[in-house]
This record gives structure tokens, sequence and C-alpha cells, in this order.
């Protein structure tokens, strides 16, 4: 039983990175209809580049965090300039498909070539000693990534709902062509969501690498959960996310643990094709009625 | 395929297969042996992205299971060759069809991700399943013995080349057939198809499974040609290359699928070597330029288009040169490639190099023009008996969130009559056309068509009992030609399956050429017989409109919908089009007709429903409508208030 709370724990703490992730694609594809399948690199990119400040240049971890966010939009905003503009421009099909892949391979192979291809530790900020909650143990990172998750994408719906701009974002969510003719600037909002979603990203790698070892092939295959989370949730759900975040990440734990570590990341895949199978839109998502 | 493109292809193959003949060199034959495996597979590729317009980043994983089916049924079981060349093929369209049951009911970004996610439980379960697939280790798997043949390197490169032909002549006739057709239509309008009765969700996994049944061949001849696999030959990134060649090669031929394959198998060789490399790097940046500089004097393109692309490959050189070692940046020169072809070469090679002939795509054979038209009726007689209702609708309600697009609404439509169905803008009519093709879910109320509900099946299902229509925004298949647009419409005309249309059965042949017959007889009685090999969306709007009745006709209806069918046609045109109407009701064929011209209106029907905001506020002959108080009212404003 404590075996099994320590793995809901450790579960419920990978959930919510998947879920930071997750909502990084809702944002990108509520204005534009289009998501970054680079995403997990950005997370990568960010993981690295706090590696570097705190353990390369010293510095603080929690003073590292502001500058990997600006990091992080930099880096959103230059996918959403190379992969994604023309190819909405042009009108291919599948363009943005392609070269937001393409990117994420270079931004892989950059960081090898950069970073090295090996998995390096990243120093904890908060000691390493777990704590007791409910008779199982807790590291206090685990604690640290739940609130960070969640103050996360709690700022960027405050940000939404309250501020001006955000009322250019959300206005651009929901009918694209009327917000162009209202005087907003879409395809600013389209490279700021861009922006936005890799900000959180990054912002998902500081909060994980200490938990894990950081590398360049660490973002791949949470990229691909993390898209499996928004389809089990939907896309337009910030809840779904949420509980979809949890019961992957749980699914994950216990099946490493239970099963074999080799099949871990298979019950959230399968996961994701029964969803599919039995409602399309996820668990939280609405069907919309398509228009003819 | 013509004579010349077909002796194009002997030729190609005569050449292929003389490859042995002429050098003993093990490397090389192995090298090209390995292009035409690939090619194998990007021809079934070919069908989900180039014609079904489906991304898909499964095909590696696809893949991986032709080759470790060969593989463990080999080690396993010690199948003989010609059991396990066939069972390849079975078991990965199994999987293909286990993937796409549930990946296709969504599509776009989603199919993409769902395929990766596939492909990579695959390699997990490869290398997890050890018990069968011995894992990372991998597999040793010999050459095939046939009759106590064993085959060697050179005989079995014969084989591979035998599979190639084999499967270039299946997608050939499978592209070619209904089944080809109804690909491409599902792509081009997702609700005409289903209106038409080809289930745009069937057809995706039908196409998608074709696919893997490919990929499965070339993964088992891929198992046999390497002798040895390995869980992480089929990763993603063998996947993005598979999409890179068919974008890069061109979609929708079979020479660029050729050439994808040849270029993803060379191009890691080229990017082992820095030299070569390093060549190639400067003489497409010479290239770039100087088509650069002729672009913008000519004028066909402007200083600020082609600064990225010469600035880009002139910054690649001067990467080539300041590398020491290129394996390690090897993806992301592979990465810059995807991104320039995405951009510049989205045609693919084959696409440009047309486009630089000045050539269309490979245009259809056009030997049916030699067919006379009007040899019998194209279009079928319909139950010929008025007096009974067709069409029941009873309190029917359509309810988008809060608005009532169509609110209790009764229509009851004779057998053998044209009911016109008029009304202002916004009054319901078009959702009305949606609601009884299954476009639409009603929230309430009845529908009965010949004594059997409608409500809650799918489109393509009330398209096949007996309804069909026309779009008040054209929605035909812009990229086939007329006559393939009306073939489409008669796709249920057709029995023959995969098999037949493989084999070229006579049942297949003998439903083609009676198609292509009918088809040619409707695109006469609609007056479109000269223009059959013209692309759809190079039609004036007029004809388009009379070419979507055709394909409408196509399906053998009992009711057919009109909805605004003279909007846009000249006063000529329109008269075309009343005679049009009137012919086929003397079919016995039901017409309901949307119409804002109410000359047409009122001169055609037997009777009118008229709607306003929803709710059905007149019917009657024309005359009384005409004449009717609320009618004036709710076209012309209120003046009775």
């Amino acid at each position: 039983m404590e075996i099994l709370l320590q793995l809901i724990y450790s579960g419920v703490a990978l959930g919510m990175i998947y879920a930071v992730i997750a909502f990084g694609y809702q944002l990108t594809f509520a204005t534009s209809d289009t998501l970054n399948f680079g995403q997990g690199e950005a997370l990568m990119l960010g993981a690295l580049v706090a590696l570097t400040l705190v353990d390369g240049m010293g510095l603080n971890y929690w003073l590292a965090i502001p500058i990997v966010c600006a990091f992080g939009l930099l880096q959103g905003a230059v996918v959403e300039r190379i992969g994604v503009r023309p190819a909405i421009k042009i009108k291919s099909e599948f363009g943005w498909i392609m070269s937001t892949i393409a990117l994420g391979i270079i931004f892989k192979n950059v960081a090898e070539n950069v970073w090295g291809r090996d998995d390096l530790k990243f120093p904890s900020p908060l000691p390493e000693a777990p704590m007791k909650i409910l008779g199982a143990n807790v590291l206090p990172m685990e604690i640290l990534v739940i609130a960070g998750a969640v103050v996360m994408m709690l700022a960027v719906e405050f940000f939404n709902r309250k501020t001006i701009y955000g009322k250019a974002v959300v206005a651009t969510f929901n009918d694209r062509d009327a917000a162009k003719l209202m005087g907003i600037n879409t395809g600013l909002v389209i490279t700021f969501s861009y922006a936005l979603s890799s900000l959180t990203a990054s912002f998902a790698g500081m909060l994980i690498a200490p938990l894990t070892l950081t590398g360049a092939t660490m973002g791949s295959v949470l990229g691909l959960k993390a898209f499996a989370v928004a389809i089990i949730g939907g896309l337009t759900s910030g809840m779904g996310i949420i509980v979809g975040g949890i019961i992957l990440g749980v699914a994950e734990t216990t099946t490493g643990f239970y099963l074999s570590t080799g099949y871990k990341d298979v019950p959230g895949l399968v996961l994701l094709l029964l969803v599919l199978a039995v409602k399309p839109a996820g668990l939280f998502g609405k069907s919309a009625i398509k228009k003819v | 395929m013509n004579r010349q493109h077909f002796f194009a292809a002997v030729l190609g193959f005569v050449l292929l297969a003389l490859v042995p003949v002429f050098t003993q060199n093990p490397y090389y034959i192995h090298l090209i042996e390995t292009i035409m495996i690939y090619a194998v597979l990007l021809f079934g590729l070919d069908i989900v992205v180039g014609y079904t317009g489906q991304v898909s980043l499964g095909h590696a994983g696809l893949f991986g299971i032709g080759a470790y089916t060969a593989g463990v049924l080999f080690l396993k079981v010690g199948a003989p060759f010609w059991v396990i060349v066939p069972a390849s093929i079975a078991v990965t369209a199994f999987f293909g069809a286990l993937l796409a049951l549930p990946a296709l009911r969504v599509s776009g970004p989603y199919l993409a991700m769902v395929t990766l996610a596939f492909g990579t439980i695959i390699q997990i379960l490869i290398n997890e399943m050890t018990f069968l697939t011995e894992g990372p280790m991998g597999l040793k798997i010999p050459k095939p013995t046939v009759a106590g043949y064993k085959f060697n390197e050179e005989s079995f490169y014969w084989v591979v080349c035998a599979m190639l032909a084999l499967s270039l002549l299946v997608v050939h006739r499978v592209l070619r057939s209904q089944l080809g057709r109804a690909f491409e239509a599902l792509r081009g309008s997702p609700v005409a198809s289903d209106c038409m009765g080809v289930s745009v969700y069937k057809y995706k996994v039908y196409a998608f499974v074709i696919s893997a049944g490919f990929a499965g061949l070339a993964g088992c001849l891929y198992a046999y040609s390497e002798q040895y696999i390995s869980p992480n030959t089929y990763n993603n990134e063998l996947t993005v290359m598979f999409l890179l060649a068919i974008i890069m090669g061109g979609r929708k031929t079979r020479l660029g699928a050729l050439l994808g394959a040849a270029i993803i198998v060379l191009l890691p060789k080229l990017l082992d070597d820095l030299e070569a490399f390093r060549m190639v790097a400067s003489a497409l940046a010479v290239l770039m330029l100087v088509g650069g500089v002729i672009g913008v004097s000519r004028k066909i393109t402007t200083v600020k288009a082609m600064a990225v692309p010469v600035l880009g490959t002139a910054a690649l050189a001067a990467f080539s040169f300041w590398l020491e070692s290129i394996t390690d940046w090897r993806l992301s020169i592979f990465g810059l490639m995807i991104l320039f072809v995405v951009y510049y070469l989205q045609d693919g090679i084959v696409g440009f190099a047309r486009s630089l002939l000045g050539r269309r795509g490979a245009s259809q054979s056009t030997v049916h023009h030699v067919l006379a038209a009007g040899q019998g009726d194209p279009i079928l007689q319909a139950v010929k008996n008025t007096g009974e209702d067709l069409l029941v609708a009873k309190q029917v309600l359509m309810q988008f969130g809060g608005l009532k697009a169509i609110n209790q609404v009764d229509l009851r439509i004779k057998r053998g009559t044209i009911h016109g169905l008029i009304g202002p803008n916004g009054s319901g009519k078009s959702t009305m056309m949606n609601v009884l093709t299954g476009i639409y879910v009603p929230t309430a109320g009845s529908i009965e068509f010949e004594g059997r509900s409608v409500v809650g099946r799918t489109s393509s299902d009330i398209a096949l009992s007996g309804i069909a229509r026309t779009f008040q925004n054209v929605q035909l298949f812009g990229e086939m030609t007329a006559l393939q647009n009306v073939q489409v419409g008669l796709h249920h005309t057709f029995e023959s399956n995969f098999l037949d249309v493989a084999l070229a059965t006579p049942r297949s042949r003998r439903e083609e050429a009676a198609a292509t017959q009918r088809g040619m007889g409707l695109l006469a009685f609609v007056g479109l017989a000269d223009l059959a090999d013209e692309q759809a969306r190079n039609l004036p709007y007029g004809k388009q409109r009379l070419l979507e009745i055709a394909r409408a006709l196509a399906l053998d209806p009992q009711l057919l919908l009109l909805d605004e069918p003279a909007a846009g046609l000249t006063a000529p045109d329109i008269k075309e089009l009343v005679s049009i109407i009137r012919k086929i009701r003397d079919h016995g064929i039901t017409v309901i007709l949307i119409e804002h011209h109410m000359d047409v209106v009122m001169g055609v029907c037997d009777t009118v429903s008229v709607l306003d905001f929803g709710q059905k506020i007149a019917e009657g002959q024309p005359a009384e409508v005409q004449a009717n108080e609320k009618v004036i009212e709710a076209y012309l404003g209120g003046t009775a208030a």
C-alpha cells in the first residue's frame, strides 16, 4: 500500500509535467489550428539551458527561472516564424507538421553537439531527502513540480482572462478572421501563442530536470506522451489535461514498477488509441458540429 | 497507362534487372535492392499521403512489423518463403487496420501524432518481447530457399525486382479503379464523398490498410535482403525519411516514389563523405544563386522571395567547410533539407520538372470519347407511383446552441413531384437539406424516407438508400476530371473488391467499362460530354453546377435535393436547367428544389413550402403561395403587421 501511494505521488508529479506540455499544445492549437511537433525539444532545450546556468555558471536555481523562461519565449517565436508562419501562408496541408518536426530534429542534433550525447545529472535545488506524507515517501522536488505546474497554468489563464492582451489572444482563439477584422494583429498573436507555449515547455523542463537525467533525447517521448494527454483530456479542456496527465502519469509509474520499466510508455499510448476509438473529442472535450 | 508510359516502365525494369549482369559489386547490387524495397513501401505510403491526404508517421513501425513477421515466422516456425511473404503482408495489414480504425476517426495533426505514438509502441514492443523477437539482439535470417534452390545475393535481387514490378502494377490498377477515385474524392471534398455514398471513414481505413500491406511486403523483403533485423532500424527518424521521400520525389506519381527512395537511401551515404558533401553544398549554392538571378531578371520572382533560399544555401556551403566531421551533424542537415523541400519544392522533383516542361499532371486515358453517349438511358427509371408520400418529416427541430435553425417543421414530399422549398436567406432551407442527408442530426423530430427513419444514420448510408443532393457552395472533386466526378457517384454500382481490381478480373473490367459508359451518358444528359476530361476545378461556375447534378443522378436516387442550382447561371443556362429538372422528374425521380429564382420555382414546382426563421409559414400550389400574405410579408417586410 505504501509503495502504491508512493507510485501515485510520483505519477501525479509526472502527470503534471505532461499537463503543462499539453497546455502548450492547447495554446497554439487554439490560435492557429497547428501545434509544435518539437514541443518536447523545447522542453529539453529549457532543461539544458538551465543546466548550463545552474551547474556551469553557478547561478541560483530560482534566479535561473526567468532567464530560462525568456529563452523559451524566444525559441517559440523562432519556431513559429521559421516553421509555422510560411506553412500557414502557402496553405500547405502538412507543411507545418513536417517543418516543426524538422526543427525538432535540428534542435535535438544541435543539443547533442553542444551538450554531448550523455545524460547529465541536474543538481536539485531542494533537499533530496524524502518527506513522509500519509506514510509514503515524497521528494520535496515532486511537490515543487506539482505546485509549479499549477501556478504556471493559472498564470497563463489569468493573463488570458484579465488583461487586454489576453483578450486579443482569446478573440483569436474564437474566430481568427473576425479578430483580424477587429484590428487585432492575429499573426502576432499566433507568434505569441507559440512563444508562450515554448515558455511553458521550457519551464516544465526546468521543473522535471532535477527528478530525471537531463540530455538531448529527454524531450521526444515526453512531447509525445503530453500529446496523448492532450487528446485523452480533450484539446479544448483545461481540466481535461490535468486529469489526463494524472491518469497517464500514475499508469506509467505503476506499470513501470509492477510490470517492467521497458513497458512504462505503453499504457499511455494504448490509452490514447482507446480514447480515440470511443470518444475522439477526448474525455472532457466537446465535439464540435461541422458546418457545411 | 498510355503506351509511352508503358514502354518507359518496361524499359526501366529491363535495365534494373540487368544491373547484376553488368556489375558484380555486391555493394551496388545491395544498394539498388534497398532502393527498390523502399520504393515498394513508398508506393503504399503515397496512397495515404498523396491520394487521401493523411499524414502517417507510423509507416516505419509497419515496416518493422513486416520484417519481424518474416523473421519470427522463419526462426520459430520454419515457414517457407512463399508462406512468409503473404503472411507478412496480412499481419501488417491487420496491424494497419488496428491502428487505422481508431486513429482515422480524427484527421490532421491528430492522425500524425497518433501514428507517431503507434510507431513508438511498436518499437518498444519489439524491444521488450524478447521471447519472440530476441529484443535488442536482433534476428538473423538467411536468404530464402524455394523448392531446394537457395537464393543468393544476385538471384534475390531479381526476386525484389519482380516484387517491385508487381507492386507497381497493383498500385497502378488500384489507383485507376473505383477505389482510387474514392481515395481522391474523399480528399477533394469529404462532405460530397459521404453524400455520394462513399463513406470517408471507411475508405480512409481501406487506403491505410492497403498501404500497410505494402509496408509489410517491403519489411519482409528487407529482412531477407539485410539478413539481420534489429529494433533500432524502425525508429521515428526512418518514418520522417519516408515522408521526406514522398514529398521530395513528388506526390501521386510512381516515378516520384522511386526517386524519393533513391534519395533517402543514397543521402546518408553522401552525408558520410565530407568532401562529397562540400561539393554538393557548393554546387547547390551556385545553382540557387544562378537560379535566383535568372528568376529576378525575368521577373518571375522577387529579390525578397529569393533572398532566403540563396542565403540559406550559401550558409550551408560555408557551414560545410567549417565542419570537421559530418557524422555529428547529419541530422541537422537532414532537418534543413526537410525545411527546404517543404517550402521550395512542394510538388516534389517530379512536379517541379513537370511545371518546368509546362505539362500538367499525367492526364487520364482518353479512350472514352470513342464511346457513343446515349446507348441506353443513362438515368435509371425510379419507381413511378405518384400519390404516396416518399418522405415524411415530422416536427423537425434543429438547434445550434440557443438558435433554432429549424423549428418544428413538417414536410411531406409526394413521390414523383417537384417540391419547391423557398424562403429568405437564413430561413433554414439549406439546414433542412443537411438534416435530410444526415450531415446534421436533428435535435428532435422524425424523418422517414420510404418508410424508414433516416435520423442518426450516416450520410453515406442515407445516400445509398436513395437520397442524392447538390450543394449550395459547389462541392466537386476539383483535381478529378468531370467524368471521374460522375464515376464517384457511380461507386455504388461496383461490386468488385481490392482483389478483383488488383488481378483485373473480368468482373472489375466489366464494371469499369459500364461506369465509363454511363458516366459519359450522364455527362451528355447535362451537356458536358465534350468536357469529360477537363479537371472539375477548371470548369466555369455554371457548368460546375450542372456537373454536380450529373454526379448526383449517378447515385440512382429516388429523391434528388437541388440546393440553388440556378445561382450564378445566365438566362439561357437557366432555361436549359429547367428542362433538365423536368426530364429528371419524367424519370420518376422526386425533386426537392431550393431556389431564389422565383420564375424557376413557380415554373416547375408542383408544390411549394415556404420557410421563414426556421418555421414553415405556407405551403401549397405555387400560385396560392405567391398570393399568401405571410409569404409576401416575409419577403418584403411587415406591411400587414
